[in-house]
């Protein structure tokens, strides 16, 4: 029992120092391998390889970046204050102006954040949107915008003016005034009230 | 052992604990009686009290009113804050006797009596209730004060029990056409909105529907105008389609020269509710582009032509606005727009929402046939008011001739 316990103690000692070496060499290697790695970093930063995989996104194609976020105020009805009031969204735009317009005319479409009501009605799609010389904005809607309208002056008024509000207030500058057009066509009216004949602007 | 326990500590806490819900109740009370002490003189006159408006919708007098069962009482104070400050009344306690002295005569009121007695004419009235005491007071029914007084006054009065609101003006107001015969030559063309299976207007959850609302209304108003001696044109006399173009031919036809398109509303909230009146204006709050002169040649003279009727437009609106506020809680508004409807109407024209399908109050008013008569007479008296206000009546215009 007692020798037994000897040869335990001998051999402890000779495994303790061979494990000081095996991990001083592994230390050793690893502290070498590191810096060969920091120096070919370095020298990688120094010398531009044009052959290098594009570290940063002003290498690529400008059309395959996505832009930032950027906010946008869509009218929409407050129904406790009965106002059409800005509601703040973010989203990617489009560089180009009238793509820009179709993205916010959807982006109105489409947001329903609680306690505020679309004043557009359901399943109402923007076809196109078009800007002329004159700083006229052409909006054409599918025929969901009178079809599916629930009538009334003041609702046709809420649904004209949420779309002109949302325009103005994306493109002060650049759009004057809007023409609401449905599935290609000029219309007289959405739902028997308002007269849409002409482009339309707010009275400030 | 343990339940005793708990009953030891409940007692040993309920002392204090007794002593602070005295405390707490006792400050209660203290501050129930000052809020109640506060409020009680100026409530029942809060709650019950008459506003009587002259003609034009200004206040003449609120006076505080008391509510007994289905009856509201006025104090003898009232008469001569309304109607004349001068009268004198003496009050008998033992025979319970009331004699009010205006203008020379007398008017003799018993308490428990209906039967109102006027010297020196002799003539007799009878209430529907009788004068009461209320705080030892003698107090009039608001009869007294809508169907006898005004006669003293010469003046004619009208009663929104709703409201509580009465309204005085002078007498033959609103009578006048049905007198003198004098409306002969005027047309109102009374243009109920909407209509037929695709064109339905707005509708209610309850599926009452838009075009049946105003076509409705539509017939009760000519049927009544024509009692006044007013002629009135339909654009629709059942539920059909008509396009503008159709109205407004109607409107030429009979040489009219007024023009009001009937319609409800509808909004996107529930809460909106109210009777809204909208005027053409293509400068309103939406607007078309300001260089008229970029128009179509057809079209500028259309505007400018539209443009010299918004005046007369606006006169109509406001006598339409001042008859209708007599029955709503908060003002009529009123929007001017680009609207398609009156878009071609040479003539003074308005668009009247009568209320909103997509709201309840509203709904539950639009479907009570005893709102609609008070609707309809109201806006009778708007056409009285509009047609006296123009003397002599407007004939059509050279230009509306060229149309
Ligand atoms: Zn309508």
């Amino acid at each position: 029992m007692s020798d037994n316990q000897e040869t335990v103690k001998h051999n402890s000692s000779a495994g303790f120092s061979r494990l000081i070496v095996i991990w001083g060499t592994t230390l050793i290697l690893i502290a070498f391998g590191l810096g060969v790695t920091l120096y070919l970093i370095e020298r990688s930063k120094q010398s531009a390889v044009p052959t290098a995989p594009p570290p940063l996104p002003i290498a690529a194609n400008p059309s395959d970046i996505p832009p930032p976020p950027q906010e946008v105020n869509l009218f929409l009805l407050d129904t406790t204050a009965l106002t059409l009031v800005p509601v703040k969204t973010e989203r990617r735009l489009h560089a180009e102006l009238t793509k820009r317009l179709s993205q916010i005319i959807t982006a109105l479409i489409q947001e329903t954040p609680p306690n505020f009501r679309n004043t557009i009605p359901r399943g109402t799609v923007l076809n196109e949107a078009y800007i002329d010389s004159q700083q006229t904005a052409y909006l054409d809607f599918s025929n969901h915008l009178t079809d599916g309208h629930i009538g009334g002056t003041t609702a046709e008024l809420l649904t004209i003016t949420a779309i002109l509000k949302t325009v103005f207030d994306a493109f002060p500058e650049e759009i004057k005034q809007v023409q609401i057009l449905i599935d290609g066509e000029e219309v007289r009216t959405l739902a028997g009230h308002l007269n849409l004949l002409q482009p339309l602007h707010l009275f400030q | 052992m343990e339940s005793g326990y708990t009953e030891r500590n409940v007692k040993a806490l309920s002392l204090p604990n007794r002593t602070a819900r005295n405390i707490r109740k006792t400050v209660s009370v203290l501050f129930l009686s000052i809020l109640a002490w506060v409020i009680a003189p100026n409530s029942p006159a809060q709650e019950n009290s008459v506003r009587f408006i002259d003609a034009n919708g200004e206040t003449i007098a609120e006076t505080p009113a008391q509510r007994q069962g289905e009856q509201l009482y006025l104090s003898v104070d009232a008469v001569r804050q309304v109607f004349d400050p001068a009268m004198t009344d003496q009050y008998n306690h033992p025979r319970k006797r009331l004699i009010l002295k205006t203008k020379d005569q007398q008017i003799r009121l018993q308490i428990g009596h209906p039967i109102v007695g006027i010297d020196p004419s002799g003539l007799t009235h009878t209430l529907p209730s009788p004068p009461i005491i209320i705080a030892q007071q003698p107090m009039l029914p608001i009869a007294f004060f809508t169907r006898i007084l005004p006669d003293f006054y010469n003046l004619e009065a009208l009663y929104n029990p709703s409201l509580q609101r009465v309204q005085l003006r002078p007498k033959g107001t609103w009578t006048f056409f049905a007198r003198a015969g004098d409306s002969v030559n005027w047309a109102i063309i009374i243009d109920p909105g909407h209509g037929g299976a695709d064109d339905r207007g707005c509708e209610s959850s309850t599926g009452l529907l838009e075009k049946d609302i105003v076509l409705a209304l539509a017939k009760r108003l000519q049927r009544i105008s024509e009692e006044q001696g007013i002629k009135v044109y339909l654009t629709r006399q059942t539920d059909t389609k008509k396009t503008h173009f159709e109205r407004i031919q109607v409107a030429k036809r009979n040489q009219g020269q007024l023009f009001l398109s009937l319609h409800c509303n509808a909004s996107f909230s529930p809460h909106e509710k109210g009777i809204k009146i909208y005027l053409n204006n293509p400068k309103g709050q939406l607007r078309f582009p300001s260089n008229v002169q970029s128009a179509p040649t057809g079209q500028r003279l259309k505007i400018l032509a539209q443009a010299n009727f918004l005046k007369q437009s606006q006169d109509f609106a406001h006598a339409l606005q001042t008859e209708l506020n007599f029955l709503t809680e908060t003002p009529v508004e009123m929007t001017e727009l680009p609207l398609i409807a009156l878009s071609e109407a040479y003539m003074p024209a308005v668009v009247l929402e009568l209320g909103y399908l997509s709201n309840v109050e509203d709904l539950e008013k639009l479907s009570d046939s005893k709102y609609i008569a008070n609707v309809a007479q109201a806006i009778v008296r708007a056409f009285q008011r509009h047609i006296s206000s123009i003397n002599p009546p407007v004939q059509s215009t050279a230009l509306e001739q060229e149309q």
